[in-house]
């Protein structure tokens, strides 16, 4: 019918057939209804809303990778259960007992035989030095929590010995760290980068051992064959599934999919409870939220403004109306829960009246405070939007700064704010983390000392306390501190967080330590 | 003229292409106020711990000489480490971007499939009820939040009906096929894997029509105005004087002629694709690059994101020299580059 006397113009014809016939002829694909069952009952599935940056104990600091590393290896020390609680003293875990010198220079421990890594090699006093080696060595955020230039000596194979150049009371506390993870030494026979090794596996003792990373999606946890504890682990998987979106791992709870589920926003939480099958474990945490005031620059320097804004916080507004109450007023430094809290301290409240006599006792008319903020948190834009309302009322105008988050840590360290708002969790758990490094002059900008105090009689009590062995007398110490920082309006205290975890109602046996969030007690629950 | 001098050209654009996104990426990575260093240290550590990261990470260096160090390592085909995951950047893509150009291609494929469909229907009964139904589709997926859409298809589709599962590449427990492409539906079949072939293909297809609804409204509106424009030619009605079928004509003679401009649309959205798949990703819980960036972002961690920038660049290049070649396979009238 039709003759095409080009030859590639005819060629053309059939290939745009070829392609039309391709697309037009689009017909369905059918899918079967899928069943998508429930997790197995010896597989626990928990969600998290982030893959792991990395799984190095000496690298790491962030407790998304500790859900991970925390049951992968051991630590000399481990946090107690008292009464099926989670408490923040602690008990030997690879140390069977340990004994401090007279001058608490010198600390040695004596290991718990019979402890064996996942390849079956011992737990031995070289293995211990070797992980200490190469975490003080490597020089990483873990690092920070201990003595510098600590010297580590095996001793003999089951005893192994730390030096330091000053005494550092909260010693014990700290080797119950992730950081103080003791790592396999047969990981530097591998050959290679150790840190890219440990950076994608696990070479612990711990109850748990990681078997496979597929990245962004999934990690799977199988039982160590060599586990020394006293009981072997009940599940034999714990899968840690990667589900960025909060609906989405709710929606996987519900459904079963998902054994718990982390990082839930309190409207999803509010809904799960509702839901069922399902239930909602809550715990007071030890992650404070507070403001920070400059002491050093700015109108805040004077004692009487700072004492001004600290009196014309609405505390109750902020956690009934932006924590929905899944939080509890703080009355100092030292949360509840931890020790050395000081329940004598007066709770903040308040008071309009006396902020505005303080206002007028500071001599600095109505000045205009900096508050800058970032929203890393996402109750800090509340939070400051509160302040600068509050602050109005009795005459002082707030300029609210939202920053990138790395932005507003590089001003935060320089002391560029006259406000801002941060939240702080202890990496181990002594009062020392709460007080020496929100206190201490040395420790000015982000080290801690956001506010940038400094009081000559306070840096001598805390460094004091933080070499006494006594806990009733570091006590007295740290009560003294807390009066005199709340006298001075360092900070604005303002509450403690609930941890929230949503779970399936089979799941048993977790046991939440407020110094381990998003680490979960695996070889302990069952379904 | 050949194919081979458009390939030459391409690729000799490629090189500076690479040099060009490397050298924008690095400066904008470096004007951002923060430092990698104290992120990784942590907000507490000394500013010794600090500076020996620095050092380590040779962040101390002036930037020109880091730069330079940069394009050393990339000419040896090495992305750098990420200062975030202690990775090699190209060991972390090779694990993510597989994903998400799986996902980018079949999302295209579905646009294509369901758009182009969709378009002839609209010019061939132009202001009828299908046409205004096929206008409001497309409207509809260009309008719809990517974020929204997902939710709501994994609400239905996952939460209520369970047809599809509620996000991943994978069910738990079922191993991943041999990695030989690092697409799941490939390697899949390359290995005679049907199981987890079918597995994929389910978890794909929410997310994959997610992200390709914007752009099967693109597609749709983009054949249905080709096609007017073909349907009002001469030869249409030539071809139907010769007493040929509707059908025929509009399948055989005019849907060919307007093909050829959407393959550019379809290039071009290809690369929208690749850098828009963030949203999805996050929705559906996809393991791919998305998540990536977005984090390495916020870590400050440069080499990654460059590392990104750069791959995505250099697959976007090929890509459109792909589509170029099939351009001229189409039509052989075009000859030139385009």
């Amino acid at each position: 019918m039709h003759k095409f006397t080009d030859r590639r113009a005819s060629l053309s014809l059939l290939r745009r057939h070829v392609l039309a016939a391709l697309v037009a002829g689009a017909g369905t694909v059918a899918f079967s209804p899928a069943v998508f069952a429930m997790a197995p009952k010896d597989t626990l599935v928990i969600g998290k809303p982030a893959d792991p940056q990395t799984l190095d104990p000496a690298i790491t600091i962030d407790n998304n990778d500790w859900t991970v590393t925390y049951p992968a290896y051991q630590r000399l020390m481990r946090y107690k259960q008292v009464d099926g609680k989670g408490s923040t003293e602690v008990e030997g875990d690879l140390a069977q007992s340990w004994k401090a010198s007279p001058d608490n220079l010198t600390w040695t421990f004596k290991l718990r035989p019979g402890q064996k890594f996942a390849d079956g090699a011992t737990v031995d006093a070289n293995a211990v030095k070797f992980s200490f080696d190469r975490l003080m060595k490597l020089k990483q955020g873990p690092s920070e929590a201990f003595p510098p230039h600590l010297q580590v000596t095996a001793v003999d194979p089951m005893t192994v010995q730390f030096k330091m150049e000053e005494p550092f009371a909260p010693f014990l506390y700290t080797l119950a760290n992730d950081g103080a993870s003791i790592v396999n030494p047969d990981v530097a026979k591998r050959g290679g980068d150790i840190k890219a090794y440990l950076s994608g596996h696990t070479a612990g003792s711990g109850p748990y051992r990681l078997v496979s990373w597929q990245k962004g999606q999934s990690l799977t946890l199988e039982p160590n064959p060599h586990y020394g504890g006293s009981h072997k682990p009940h599940l034999r998987k714990v899968v840690v599934k990667i589900v960025p979106e909060a609906s989405s791992r709710r929606l996987q709870l519900q459904k079963g999919d998902l054994d718990v589920a982390e990082e839930l926003p309190v409207d999803q939480l509010a809904a799960l409870k509702k839901a069922p099958g399902v239930k909602v474990a809550e715990f007071p945490s030890l992650r404070v939220t507070y403001l920070y005031l400059n002491n050093k620059k700015g109108p805040l320097a004077n004692v009487h403004l700072r004492r001004a804004v600290v009196d014309a916080i609405d505390y109750k507004g902020i956690i009934d109306g932006i924590m929905l109450k899944q939080a509890r007023q703080t009355r100092g430094p030292i949360p509840q829960g931890m020790w050395g809290y000081d329940a004598n301290l007066p709770m903040p409240a308040q008071n309009l009246k006396k902020a505005k006599e303080e206002l007028a006792a500071s001599g600095e008319g109505h000045p205009t405070l900096v508050l800058r903020y970032s929203t890393q948190d996402p109750n800090w834009e509340p939070i400051a939007l509160t302040a600068q309302a509050n602050l109005a009322a009795i005459g002082v105008k707030v300029k609210l700064e939202k920053l990138a988050n790395a932005t507003l840590r590089e001003n935060l360290d320089k002391g560029n704010f006259d406000i801002s708002v941060g939240n702080w969790s202890p990496d181990f758990a002594d009062p020392y983390m709460f007080t020496s490094y929100w206190f201490d002059s040395s420790k000015g900008g982000l080290a801690g000392n956001r506010s940038f105090y400094s009081n000559p009689q306070v840096d001598t009590w805390l460094r004091k306390a933080a070499t006494l062995s006594d806990q009733s007398q570091r006590v007295a110490l740290y009560t003294k501190v807390q009066e005199q920082v709340t006298r001075d309006a360092a900070y604005v205290y303002l509450y403690q967080k609930n941890y929230q975890a949503g779970m399936r109602k089979d799941v048993k046996g977790f046991v939440f330590n407020p110094m381990l969030e998003r680490v979960f007690n695996v070889a302990d629950m069952t379904k | 003229m050949s194919w081979l001098p458009i390939v030459k050209k391409r690729l000799f654009s490629l090189v500076l292409v690479v040099i060009g996104v490397s050298l924008i990426t690095f400066v904008i990575s470096h004007l951002i106020p923060g430092d990698p260093a104290r992120l990784i240290a942590g907000e507490r550590a000394t500013p010794a711990i600090v500076a020996h990261i620095r050092h380590q990470l040779g962040l101390d260096l002036p930037l020109y000489e880091q730069y330079w160090h940069y394009l050393v390592r990339l000419a040896h085909g090495d992305l750098g480490m990420s200062i975030r995951t202690h990775r090699p950047v190209l060991q972390d893509i090779r694990a993510f971007f597989p994903a998400t150009l799986e996902l980018a291609l079949v999302a295209l494929f579905l646009a294509t499939l369901i758009g182009i469909p969709l378009g002839v229907l609209s010019a061939v009964y132009r202001n009828k009820t299908v046409d205004q139904v096929v206008r409001t589709i497309s409207v509809t997926g260009i309008s719809t939040p990517a974020f929204w859409l997902g939710l709501g298809l994994i609400v239905v589709f996952y939460g209520r009906l369970g047809w599809f599962p509620g996000g991943g590449r994978l069910d738990q427990g079922l191993a991943p096929p041999a990695d030989i492409t690092g697409f799941y539906l490939v390697d899949s079949l390359l290995t005679g894997n049907i199981p987890v072939f079918f597995n994929a293909l389910k978890h794909i297809v929410l997310p994959a029509f997610t992200l390709g609804f914007v752009h099967l409204g693109i597609v749709a509106r983009q054949i249905r105005s080709a096609m007017l424009e073909q349907l009002g030619e001469d030869y249409v009605r030539t071809a139907r004087a010769f007493g040929l079928s509707r059908m025929t004509v509009v399948v055989h003679h005019a849907l060919p002629n307007a093909l050829i401009p959407s393959i550019t649309v379809l290039g071009l959205a290809l690369g929208d694709l690749l850098y828009g798949a963030v949203l999805t990703e996050t929705v559906f819980g996809w393991p791919g690059m998305g998540a990536y960036v977005v984090e390495s972002i916020q870590a400050l961690d440069f080499p990654a994101v460059m590392g990104f920038a750069v791959v995505v660049s250099f697959v976007y290049v090929l890509l459109n020299l792909v589509i170029d070649l099939l351009y001229r396979w189409i039509d052989p009238r075009i000859t030139g580059v385009s």
